[in-house]
């Protein structure tokens, strides 16, 4: 190994044929890479070489690179005939020669390797100490789809996929906001991931963005291969079965989170972008709660709740209920469920249990078989076990109910990751449940709880605001407010100060006879005199938006101010 | 410790302490000694309350950074503060007693009559210990789900119960006098002083030190408007010679409530709710005993003290619990006087004492 | 922090283990009774001993195809019964009958034959409201004959008896003969200082025609409410019948709607029916002389439902005739069990010591000690308005035209 790294390490020679040689060494073994021997045309007729990976790049591109090298203009090929003799040969050819957007010039080998292997090229020219690396990178990628695991109904359709700057661009593409920042880092040493970090400057808390790459920057590891990798590393609460990074297929819930005050985390070749920090209840929300009308968004919202209490406790419930107190069953339910566990020769947990992993089965099985197949599975298992199983009298048909209603009622949870976790806090509650009856099922609930309750995610609660109880952030949380009454943002958000100016809508007043656009100019000069024909409530309202209105550009200056601050300290860096 | 709690949560603390055994137990003796007439000794018992919690703002309020351990060892010196460490550890200690009560006769009698007693102390006290583990503000913030509960739980026993209410039950008011009913509101006194000692250690804690009077006063009033809806129903549904009958009064009272004809119990689902009230006020109970113990050694974190607390109290709370006979008596009898007693005494002895030490806050705070 | 959550879990689990099912028993493991029924009867020595009937349901059978193949036996009760000295007793020898735990939570019913009532009921109260496992809303009932008969034979719609006694207290509102007497009402009745308690009485009639035999006449037996039984303290001292117990109602129950008949002006023989839609009754205690009064103030409103007479609605004479002959008929109906109330059973099942508390609390002091002696001596004073709001559909009566030119 060390012999490859000192070979890494060393400077170009001005013989190409010994560079060539080394980099051949190097990446012997390999047939992927493609070494491209030419001549440029001035009257030296340098040798050329030139080195890519095939697959990872645009042959246009380097096409393009290569017709710029060989062939070339008077004008342009006077300039490198002047300039030939020099020793930077390298740069003339950047400055005078090359097209590509972001030809960079290379000192070392070890710059070269790895534009080669990150899917650029690199081209080394006889008589010069320099290399010069051509960005090329391309090759195939998926393109923009859906995303499977969250649909939305009405929303938009674009999910990201694994290419980082397709994914960078669907979120900048939402956010035209010279504040927003998506700084690179490189993480695994051997894959070499790029990591993007994202946030709205001013919005943000700044220890947050701190925080965030302080603990990116403590990774270390060979390799990343999916976000997972990095949210189990940079995650509160390591042990625990509830996620503390909420991960997302979608832009806008990311834009969303980014509007909030939150950071997001690219990872390269993952469609899974990281938000944090995640709340509880950001598991427990779609998207579509955003783009409906607010009632039909709240009413969705509170059947998602519903969701998760009944895939939480529901098979807890009813095996207390039948085996610990019968007597709290309505008596004509209680003669319903007894006659159909007649013939059951297992207990209640016991079925339970069982019943509850053959789902999971069923569920492990449908996902992991070829589509087609899978659909099979699930005929097969619902035929075989809601069928055949209780006609056997194995399972009792009302156990088949419940099991299937805790499985409906955990696809209902929109974060995937989430209804995993709620999968597994499930079974602690149904075995306490069963053991211990009612003081088995309470104290194992108070203890998942405190679990709860005690976990942060990035300084933040899990469970807030619900608890700690934060006044102002109600307004998103069981009932999705109107878009022109959430004024606010959240109180995470650094800058949660005035979001939005809207007023109720209304119809134009009808016994006001100014037209529309009358009173939005008046409206626009908030000082100017208003008609005598306005009533006095008019003008009170006029005189609360221009406070509104005033408050808004003391905080806009503000932000003016705090981000002229950061572009001096910026500039001091540099 | 530098952890900070919100008023609101403060609020929350307040409410769960009481809560639990003022709405079935305290009702129960009460309801012995003046029949229909246990809702007027339960407004005793809080404005009594509120004066007691006011003057514990007041003490707390001349030393705002410390606690009533910091604070009478430096008002009294050390023996003397080690002496209030002692004197608060016990009455915590007692306080485990009428809780355990509560908490393991309702489930025990009520749900699983042939479950092992020690079973009930013990994942109580497992369940309190692993809790107080984190710490004064994941405590707090269980109260607030605490308090979550006991809405739903009033919620439930009023869709439940209004069906059968019979205001007739409530009159005549006053039907023991006026003297009766003031007696009898020690029942309810001796829930409150739980809460009045538990705000001379955690009130330090609380955020905005203006709000600390409206807080506590919020708090109390809350806890009532909780608390007073049981009496009224337990008179005007069951009626007060019932609920005299029974060690559990709400339980009887859950027990009766009913959704038409279809539904005819639902108090498992009650007692669901009620659980998780009545575990964090487990929770806060041993988390005071640790405190109050940990200051007694000098220890500067209380975590240590967990394991021995949690075994001194539990031991208590299942001496206690081992019959009914028995629990009752400490409940009626002991308790009462030994709680108001200490209550009153720590806060009255602080509160007078300070006046005349005066100085010694200032050199304190300088 | 990690190691020690590793010990409190192995440590709940090893608890688990070892506490397991702690008072686990599943619920097809248990006899579900759906009635009891308690009788007095005489073992060989000439003791007087109580046997228990538990009218106990086979799920399989009474809920027939529900998935699971099941052992159709047919019957969907199973009917055993037990004699001892005492309730507990007998109760302890069922449970040496049944290859299951019996289960007393689901009972819907408690029948007890007025002979045992007569000795007093105070154990029963005593059993049902002591167990936690009991509901507060099982109906009580006292039965002339026999209670293990009337809980073991199969009556009305329901494959369970239980339910169809339910049934009948549920869902009979216009024409219900029986108080809703449910064990939390008594055992609140019985522990009052001022009220008596009072139960619902059942019966079983023959009024069921075979489906196969029907011109051999009524030969099922039905169970039927059949008035109200009046208890001092925990005894049996006297029976309403069911139309007096219309008239009780009015007190102890928040009534809405019943019927009312009366006979015609013209001829005797047609009658025309009222049902009173809506119907209050304030009672109003005072004291005089060392007796206490109370007004009963009763109003009233009805609408035709069935006449015979020829009743327009245009003719407002007739109409107010009808309301002074509905008002007269309610104030006989009302004296007429407060007469058997006061003077024969001398107890007070109306809550009159109750409203006479609330009103009157000073005397009430005096009073309460033998409540029962005053209350025998007080006055009455009923007053009634009746309205009849409409005719139901109908305007003009129904009469045939054919001779309308005569």
């Amino acid at each position: 190994m060390s012999n490859v790294e000192q070979k890494m390490n060393q400077n170009l020679s001005r013989n190409i044929d010994t560079n060539v040689k080394v980099i051949q060494s190097l990446l012997k073994q390999n047939d992927d890479v493609v070494e491209r021997t030419f001549y440029l045309p001035n009257q030296q007729g340098n040798k050329g070489t030139l080195f890519y990976v095939e697959g990872i790049v645009d042959t246009d591109k380097i096409e393009r690179a290569l017709k710029d090298l060989m062939y070339t203009s008077s004008a342009n090929s006077n300039a490198v005939q002047t300039t030939s003799t020099e020793s930077n040969l390298a740069m003339s050819i950047q400055t005078h020669m090359s097209h590509n957007s972001s030809v960079k010039v290379a000192n070392t080998l070890q710059e070269g390797i790895n534009g080669i292997l990150l899917g650029d090229c690199f081209c080394i020219i006889d008589q010069s100490e320099q290399g010069l690396i051509f960005s090329g990178k391309g090759g195939e990628k998926r393109s923009v789809e859906e995303p499977m695991a969250e649909q939305v109904v009405r929303g938009p359709r674009d999910g990201f996929t694994e290419d980082i700057r397709t994914n960078t661009a669907l979120v900048r593409r939402r956010i035209r906001d010279v504040h927003l920042k998506v700084e690179g880092l490189e993480l695994g040493t051997k894959t070499k991931t790029t990591i993007n970090v994202s946030y709205i400057n001013g919005i943000v808390k700044e220890s947050l963005v701190e925080e965030v790459k302080q603990r990116l920057n403590k990774i270390e590891i060979d390799g990343i291969l999916e976000s997972n990798y990095i949210e189990e590393m940079i995650r509160d609460a390591p042990y625990s079965p509830f996620s503390t990074v909420l991960n997302t297929e979608r832009p806008d819930k990311v834009a969303a989170a980014l509007l909030e005050g939150r950071v997001a985390i690219f990872v390269d070749n993952t469609p899974f972008v990281l938000v944090v920090p995640a709340h509880f209840w950001d598991f427990l929300q779609a998207s579509d709660d955003y783009y409906l009308n607010f009632l039909t968004g709240t009413f969705i919202r509170w059947v998602r709740y519903i969701a998760f209490i009944i895939s939480l406790t529901i098979p807890s419930i009813y095996v207390l209920l039948t085996s610990f107190h019968q007597e709290m069953i309505p008596t004509a339910l209680a003669l319903t469920i007894a006659s159909g566990r007649e013939v059951i020769p297992f207990p209640v947990l016991f079925e339970a249990l069982v019943m509850e992993i053959i789902f999971e089965l069923m569920r492990e099985a449908g996902l992991r078989m070829p589509k087609p197949i899978g659909q099979a599975v699930s005929i097969v298992g619902s035929l075989i076990i809601g069928q055949a199983a209780v006609q056997a009298g194995i399972v009792s048909p009302f156990m088949v109910i419940i099991v299937a209603l805790t499985g409906i009622s955990s696809f209902s949870i929109p974060n995937f990751s989430a209804s995993y976790s709620i999968r597994l806090i499930r079974f602690p509650l149904l075995i306490a449940s069963g053991t211990l009856g009612l003081l088995g099922f309470i104290g194992m609930f108070f203890l998942l709880a405190i679990h709860a309750v005690s976990i942060r995610s990035f300084g933040e609660s899990y469970l807030a605001p619900a608890t700690p109880f934060k006044p102002k952030d109600q307004k998103d949380l069981l009932i999705r407010f109107p878009w022109w009454h959430m004024k606010n943002r959240p109180e995470l958000a650094a800058d949660n100060g005035i979001r939005e100016a809207n007023e109720k809508p209304a119809p134009p007043d009808k016994g006001n006879s100014e037209t529309a656009s009358n009173k939005i100019s008046d409206e626009m000069n908030s000082d100017a005199n208003t008609t005598s024909t306005a009533n006095k409530k008019d003008a009170s309202v006029q005189r609360k938006k221009s406070k509104r209105i005033k408050r808004k550009t003391v905080k806009l200056k503000d932000l003016m101010k705090d981000k002229n601050d950061e572009d001096q300290k910026s500039q001091d860096n540099e | 410790m530098k952890i900070k709690i919100t008023n609101g949560m403060y609020m929350a603390l307040i409410i769960n302490m009481v809560y639990a055994k003022s709405i079935g137990v305290t009702q129960g003796s009460i309801a012995r000694d003046v029949g229909s007439d246990m809702w007027i000794s339960t407004i005793i018992a809080t404005v009594s309350a509120m004066l007691l919690i006011l003057l514990t703002v007041m003490i707390i309020r001349r030393m705002p950074k410390a606690d009533i351990f910091d604070q009478s060892k430096a008002m009294l010196g050390p023996w003397v503060g080690k002496l209030i460490c002692l004197v608060i550890f016990i009455f915590f200690t007692l306080s485990f007693g009428p809780i355990m009560v509560t908490f393991v006769f309702h489930l025990k009698d009520f749900f699983l009559p042939e479950a092992p007693l020690f079973l009930f102390v013990f994942i109580a006290v497992l369940v309190g210990g692993f809790a107080i583990y984190f710490g004064i503000e994941v405590i707090a913030r269980m109260a607030l789900i605490g308090v979550f509960s006991i809405l739903l739980l009033n919620g439930l026993l009023i869709l439940g119960a209004l069906e059968d209410f019979d205001v007739r039950e409530l009159l005549p008011v006053f039907e023991f006098g006026i003297t009766k009913p003031v007696i009898a509101s020690r029942h309810h006194l001796a829930d409150w002083s739980i809460v009045i000692m538990m705000c001379l250690i955690i009130l330090p804690l609380v955020d905005n030190q203006k709000e600390w009077g409206r807080s506590s006063l919020v708090g109390v009033i809350f806890s009532f408007i909780f608390i007073v809806m049981w009496p009224i129903l337990e008179t005007g549904v069951l009626t007060s010679q019932v609920t005299s009958q029974y060690l559990i009064a709400c339980m009887q009272m859950a027990r009766s409530a009913h959704l038409g004809f279809f539904l005819h119990r639902y108090e498992m689902f009650m007692i669901a709710f009620f659980g998780i009230s009545i575990l964090t006020q487990i929770a806060i109970a041993l988390l005071c005993g640790s405190v109050a113990l940990s200051k007694l050694f000098g220890l500067k974190d209380f975590r240590p003290l967990i394991i021995p607390v949690s075994l001194i109290m539990g031991g208590y709370g299942y001496w206690v619990v081992q019959s009914h006979n028995h629990a009752m008596d400490i409940l009626e009898n002991s308790w009462v006087s030994l709680s108001l007693s200490i209550t009153l005494g720590v806060v009255g002895v602080v509160w007078i004492l300070g006046f005349f030490l005066k100085k010694k806050f200032k050199s304190e705070k300088g | 922090m990690i190691r020690k959550l590793y010990k409190l879990v192995i440590l709940m689990a090893i608890m688990f283990i070892l506490t397991s099912c702690v008072g686990k028993r599943e619920i097809d493991d248990l006899a579900m009774v759906m009635g009891v029924g308690l009788d007095l009867v005489e073992n060989k020595n000439g003791e007087e001993e109580v046997k228990v009937t538990a009218q106990i349901a086979r799920p399989a059978d009474a809920r027939g195809q529900t998935g699971a193949p099941s052992g159709q036996t047919g019957e969907p009760i199973w009917s055993i019964s037990a004699t001892d000295k005492s309730i507990f007793g007998a109760i302890r020898k069922l449970e040496n009958l049944s290859s299951r735990r019996i289960f007393w939570a689901h009972s819907y019913v408690i029948v007890i034959n007025e002979d045992l009532a007569k000795n007093g009921i105070k154990d029963i109260i005593d059993f049902f409201i002591r167990n936690p496992e009991l509901r507060m809303r099982t109906w009580v009932t006292v039965t002339p004959d026999d209670a293990s008969e009337l809980v073991s034979s199969l009556t009305g719609l329901e494959v369970i008896p239980g339910q169809s006694i339910e049934g009948l207290f549920k869902y009979s509102d216009i024409t219900r003969a029986a108080p809703r007497s449910q064990m939390i009402d008594l055992h609140a009745a019985y522990l009052s200082d001022a009220t008596q308690p009072y139960v619902a009485r059942l019966k079983l009639e023959t009024n069921e025609l075979s489906n196969q035999t029907p011109e051999q006449g009524e030969m099922y037996k039905n169970v039927t409410h059949a008035g109200t039984g009046v208890f001092k303290d925990d005894k049996l001292v006297g029976t309403l019948s069911a139309k007096e117990t219309r008239s009780l109602l009015l007190f102890v129950e928040n009534i809405k709607s019943g019927v009312s008949i009366i006979p015609c002006a013209e001829n005797e023989e047609d009658v025309t029916t009222f049902e009173l839609v809506h119907e209050e009754l304030k009672v109003i205690p005072d004291y005089k002389e060392g007796t206490p009064e109370f007004t009963l103030k009763v109003k009233t409103t009805g609408k035709l439902v069935e006449t015979d007479c020829a009743i327009g609605f245009d003719d407002d004479q007739k109409i107010k005739e009808l309301e002074s002959n509905i008002e007269e008929k309610f104030k006989k109906d009302i004296n007429k069990v407060l007469d058997k109330i006061q003077q024969e059973y001398g107890v007070d099942i109306l809550e009159a010591g109750n409203s006479f508390n609330n009103k009157l609390p000073s005397k009430w002091k005096e009073m309460r000690v033998n409540w029962d002696d005053h209350f025998q001596d007080a006055t009455f004073h009923v007053d009634i308005t009746a309205e009849i709001k409409s005719g139901a559909l109908l305007i003009e009566p129904t009469e045939s035209n054919k001779r309308a030119d005569e």
